[in-house]
């Protein structure tokens, strides 16, 4: 299978949030009790439940209103640092050549807390149990020709799912007629991309860490055949 | 819609005014987004800061309940800087008609037209009437309505149009709208672009138009700029209403509320005896034989609908006697209802498919209304605040009599069935899966209903026996009882498409008995046909299942797609598109020729009227044919409040005068609130410093309507778990309210509790020169799915509870002069902090 990438189009989001439930759908996924603290984001934070959510950014830039609503989940690392975390566990976390980074049964052997520390985007959660979890790229979705859940129910088109130089093309045509200011989130090196109108700074999104020099870089995953099987036991855990 | 959803992405020019589609039509925007990377404009006018104005090129707020000062406006722009299309104007609008010398204008005549009839106050007219001789056409001894082609006299349409709005300046709209005049122009501007003849500009707009007291002249003003503009039956062009609901389009078709019959034919006043009086009242007679003038063929839907309803051996004028009467002038409908309710002067009552609890305005009106009732019958899918309204806040279950029965219904994908969208598109849905337990499809429950009474009647016979015992009800399968065993929706479906009863050659073709009638041109009055909804014929025929089809060809590039299921009517994408082509039948836009005249027939869209185009003379007819007179109506002579919009300001408003007339409610309006004896219930805040800030309700996302369906779903309430109301920054700090502070929204006729968004999204007017603070709350909300309630032992309790209770604990009963909806986008309040 191609290496392939999710890519949210920022500017089109309109926060309907079909994306957040359809994740909690397909993933059948525990609601949160939640509460209106003066914002319509909800759930506040990301969660053993919750792998996907919006964030409502709103501010004034020169007397005008900007509104934006931004995807907040993993990034699906090229060189995912929670993987060489997890390097203790073999087969805790996987990188798979078509892109997703998947969590297995055995990250139940991992110190959690560590794994969520290696996340330059804060982004792994765990529950009491201790099993880790945060968006899988539906990767049984995906590994079996399927878009992810989030992709397929996305009412603008903001979400796009394909080979990821033509996510990458793709984003290259946003970015222009967006303007100057445009920017590719976090960077190429990653399999869900996002296309900014301005750099990420302004929206409170981490920046991505530099690889260069790191014992990351340089790694490369081989095809793990076993992802879909090991993905099966995941899920009926 | 005139057009339909997929038409939106031809438009040059997207109006958002009176909606919010990026949020509560997420599906549906995505067209505008289409049209958007095609080139197009997007403007978006409204109160707050929204999605879709987050969107727009354009964006300019306004104070809730001044949209026809803010098109007024535009239509003064628009004709004094000469950007209308004056061809269309001329031949295809009744610009230039001769209006009677008489008819005067609200700018001459204290601010109402004339004809007016009731009650002086100091604020201008209440309880009016308006007898409407003097909006009248001029007319030569034909009949025909006199013309000036120049547009020129004084008494023609145009001028008239040019005079009454003439008073609606940048400075007077801006003083009323609170819109900055810059502002006013940028959308001006930028809208009058599609004057051009191969320009076309779209109108989207939902219950930000309608709930108002004058909610049909907010649509009117907008029709008259599509008019002036040569916006109608144009590709990316049109009047389109986004429904709020899958099927309400259907609902109105099939002729749910009190006034119409399904196909929009009349409900049948008691002053009209028989068959033949209630054709002549209600079939229209247009002299100039260049109108198709179509409700001419009114008599031929009228007799298709009564052998629908009672098959072909009751004879036509005891089938209209069977029928229900409604008393002359009397208004049957929702508030009026709820009127009654709250009077004690209804028995029983079904709640079929609705919570009005929380859904009609003034929400304590009607719980203490339900407690009068002997019974109530709720069809609905889950619990809700008027099935359990004996056990709400305040109630005493043991003070209240009233027997309540609850009936599980199917939902939505447990059935088969159509649904149709506000593009008049009727789409055919299979079953998914089973309803659970006991309940039924709300057809199969009727059915059963039906079964019993009609055993009732026919054994205690009375004089309403006849009417409910004989009708054909040939909706399933029967039994030897003559009892439908359980509905079939084909069969349903069919008889609203309609039968031959009898061998008719039609145009040398015969079509014999108990053929599928294939058209409505085929329809008959003499009784050889039926049809349960004359605009649905020719959606079941002999090829089968129209609505049912998928083909996913669209020839015209168009997104017309007419092999997709099936539009009323006969599949007709874009109504009135004759409009859209010049006499010789060549399209304004050539580039998106919705239909063209081509070696002597038409290619495209279905024409609306097959008739040659203009050039070829007597053969031809004029575009607007529901019409009488065949044109598209600037000036509209048949509403209760005035053939131009005019601003009025909303019954409870911020403003103690009107700044354009001494008249400060539209007039024809009615007034519960001067009702003596119900004034308090029905009160309304006039003038009342206690409650100064302007308060609408609207929508989000994740909850639909009353939230009946929405708040017992978990994945929903997450995200949007409660009551709220936003306001702007400098309204929370006089208000000393801190976002995420629970505060209580109060206005004359109750309160309800709400979480403080505090957000720079709204920002306050300056009216008149005066600050108005106007804020927003959502009416999906109800006590039914809060953890406070009390909860009996069987009670189902939600996954996730929901905090707070309804919108319409606060807004008024007052509603629009002709349709009777709510005014509930603006009406005045007061927030403060809890605690």
């Amino acid at each position: 299978m191609d290496e392939m990438a999710i890519l949210i189009d920022v500017s089109k989001c309109t926060a309907c949030r079909s994306c957040q439930v359809a994740c909690k759908n397909w993933n059948q996924l525990k609601a949160e009790k939640t509460t209106n603290r003066g914002s319509h984001e909800n759930p506040p934070d990301l969660s053993s439940s919750t792998w996907n959510r919006i964030r409502f950014h709103e501010a004034i830039k020169d007397g005008r209103i900007d509104l934006l609503f931004i995807n907040e989940r993993c990034r699906h690392c090229a060189e995912p640092p929670c993987v060489a975390a997890a390097e203790d566990v073999p087969g805790a976390i996987i990188k798979d050549p078509a892109g997703p980074v998947v969590i297995t049964e055995k990250a139940k052997q991992l110190n959690a807390q560590d794994i969520r520390d290696a996340c330059p985007f804060d982004i792994p959660r765990f529950d009491e149990t201790g099993q880790i979890f945060k968006c899988t790229m539906c990767a049984d979705r995906v590994l079996n020709g399927l878009k992810p859940a989030c992709v397929q129910a996305c009412s603008t088109g903001a979400l796009s799912f394909g080979p990821k130089p033509a996510m990458l093309a793709l984003a290259e045509k946003s970015m222009k007629a967006l303007g100057e200011s445009a920017t590719l989130y976090p960077s190429e090196d990653y399999n869900v991309l996002w296309v900014l109108p301005e750099a990420p700074e302004t929206y409170n999104l981490a920046k991505a860490p530099d690889m260069k020099g790191t014992h990351y870089a340089g790694r490369t995953r081989k095809s793990t055949g076993l992802l879909a099987s090991l993905m099966d036991v995941f899920r009926s855990a | 819609m005139t057009n339909h959803w997929n038409d939106i992405a031809n438009s040059d020019c997207v109006l958002v005014m009176g909606s919010n589609p990026a949020k509560n039509h997420p599906i549906g925007f995505k067209w505008v987004l289409k049209a958007m990377e095609r080139g197009a404009t997007l403007i978006c006018v409204d109160p707050l800061i929204t999605r879709t104005a987050r969107k727009a090129h354009v964006y300019a707020p306004l104070r809730s309940g001044t949209d026809i000062a803010f098109l007024g406006g535009m239509i003064k722009h628009v004709i004094e800087n000469k950007l209308y299309f004056e061809e269309y104007v001329r031949e295809y609008t009744n610009a230039s008609f001769l209006v009677s010398p008489d008819f005067k204008t609200p700018g001459d005549n204290n601010g109402v037209f004339s004809g007016l009839q009731g009650t002086q106050t100091e604020q201008g007219f209440v309880d009016g009437k308006y007898d409407k001789t003097t909006w009248s056409y001029q007319k030569d001894e034909k009949g025909v309505p006199k013309k000036d082609p120049t547009l020129q006299d004084p008494n023609c349409v145009f001028q008239l149009l040019k005079r009454h709005f003439s008073r609606y300046d940048l400075e007077m709209v801006s003083r009323i709208t609170g819109t900055p005049k810059e502002k006013l122009l940028a959308v001006y501007q930028a809208y009058a672009k599609t004057g051009v003849p191969d320009k076309a500009g779209t109108v989207l707009y939902a219950m930000g138009w309608t709930q108002h007291t004058v909610g049909v002249q907010n649509i009117r003003a907008m029709s008259i700029l599509q008019l002036l503009l040569g916006n109608m039956g144009m590709a990316g062009g049109g009047i389109n209403a986004m429904r709020g609901e899958s099927n309400v389009q259907g609902s109105t078709d099939h002729g749910l509320l009190f006034h119409i019959y399904p196909g929009y034919l009349k409900a049948v006043k008691a002053s009209l005896p028989g068959f033949k009086d209630y054709l002549t009242a209600n079939t229209p007679v247009f002299a100039d034989p260049m109108s198709a003038n179509w409700w001419q063929n009114y008599p031929k839907y009228a007799a298709s609908f009564l052998r629908e309803m009672y098959g072909p051996d009751v004879p036509l004028d005891q089938a209209y006697q069977y029928l229900p009467k409604i008393d002359d002038g009397v208004d049957y409908s929702w508030m009026t209802i709820f009127d009654q309710l709250y009077q004690g002067k209804l028995t029983g009552f079904f709640a079929w498919g609705q919570n009005p609890a929380c859904s009609g305005p003034n929400a304590n009106k009607t719980r203490e209304g339900l407690k009068k009732l002997d019974w109530l019958v709720n069809v609905n899918i889950f619990d809700n605040e008027t099935a359990s309204f004996w056990q709400g806040p305040g109630m005493n279950p043991k003070e209240i009599k009233t027997e309540v029965f609850m009936l599980p219904c199917a939902a939505s994908y447990e059935k088969e069935g159509s649904l149709s969208n506000s593009g008049r598109w009727m789409q055919w849905r299979y079953k998914a899966s089973n309803p659970p337990g006991s309940a039924l499809p709300d057809a199969d429950i009727i059915n059963a209903l039906y079964a019993k009474v009609k055993k009732l009647y026919a054994k205690e016979k009375g004089p309403k026996a006849d009417p409910i015992v004989n009708l054909s009800w040939n909706y399933g399968p029967k039994d030897d009882k003559g009892n439908v065993k359980h509905v079939d929706p084909h069969m349903v479906a069919k008889s609203i498409n309609g039968y031959f009863l009898q061998d008719k050659v039609i145009n040398g073709r015969l079509y014999s008995k108990g053929t599928l009638v294939p058209m409505f041109a085929s329809l008959q009055d003499d009784g050889s046909t039926s049809s349960g909804n004359w605009l649905y014929c020719g959606s079941y025929t002999g090829s089968g299942n129209m609505s049912a089809r998928r083909a996913k060809e669209d020839p015209s590039g168009l997104g017309l797609y007419p092999g997709w299921a099936w539009a009323w009517p006969v599949n007709r994408r874009i109504i009135y598109n004759r409009a859209s082509v010049d006499k010789n039948g060549n399209p304004w836009a050539p580039a998106k020729a919705v239909i063209t005249w081509r070696n002597g027939a038409w290619v495209g869209d279905v024409p609306d009227g097959p008739w040659p185009p203009l050039a070829a003379g007597a053969a031809s007819r004029y575009p607007f044919i529901m019409q009488a007179d065949g044109v598209g109506h600037i000036f509209g002579p048949g509403l209760n409040d005035g053939p131009f919009p005019e601003h009025y300001e909303p019954t409870e408003s911020p403003l103690d005068k009107n700044p354009l007339s001494p008249q400060q409610v539209n007039p024809a309006v009615k007034r519960w609130d001067r009702v003596e004896a119900t004034a308090t219930m029905n009160a309304c805040a006039i003038s009342d410093t206690r409650f100064p800030i302007v308060c609408s309700t609207y929508r989000v996302t994740e909850h639909w309507q009353t939230g009946v369906m929405t708040r017992w779903q978990p994945w929903l309430v997450e995200m949007e778990p409660a009551m709220f109301v936003e306001m702007g920054e400098d309204l929370a700090a006089l208000k000393q309210i801190k976002n995420g502070d629970v505060v209580t929204v109060k206005s004359i006729r109750g309160e309800v509790d709400a979480v403080a968004v505090v957000t720079a999204r709204v920002q306050a007017f300056t009216i008149n020169g005066k600050t108005v603070h106007q804020i927003g709350i959502p009416y999906h909300y109800g006590w039914v799915t809060s953890a406070e309630r009390r909860y009996n032992v069987n009670d189902k309790k939600p996954e996730l509870f929901t905090f707070g209770d309804s919108a319409n604990l606060v807004t008024p009963n007052i509603g629009d002069a002709n349709t009777m909806i709510p005014e509930s986008k603006c009406f005045m309040v007061d927030v403060v902090r809890k605690g």
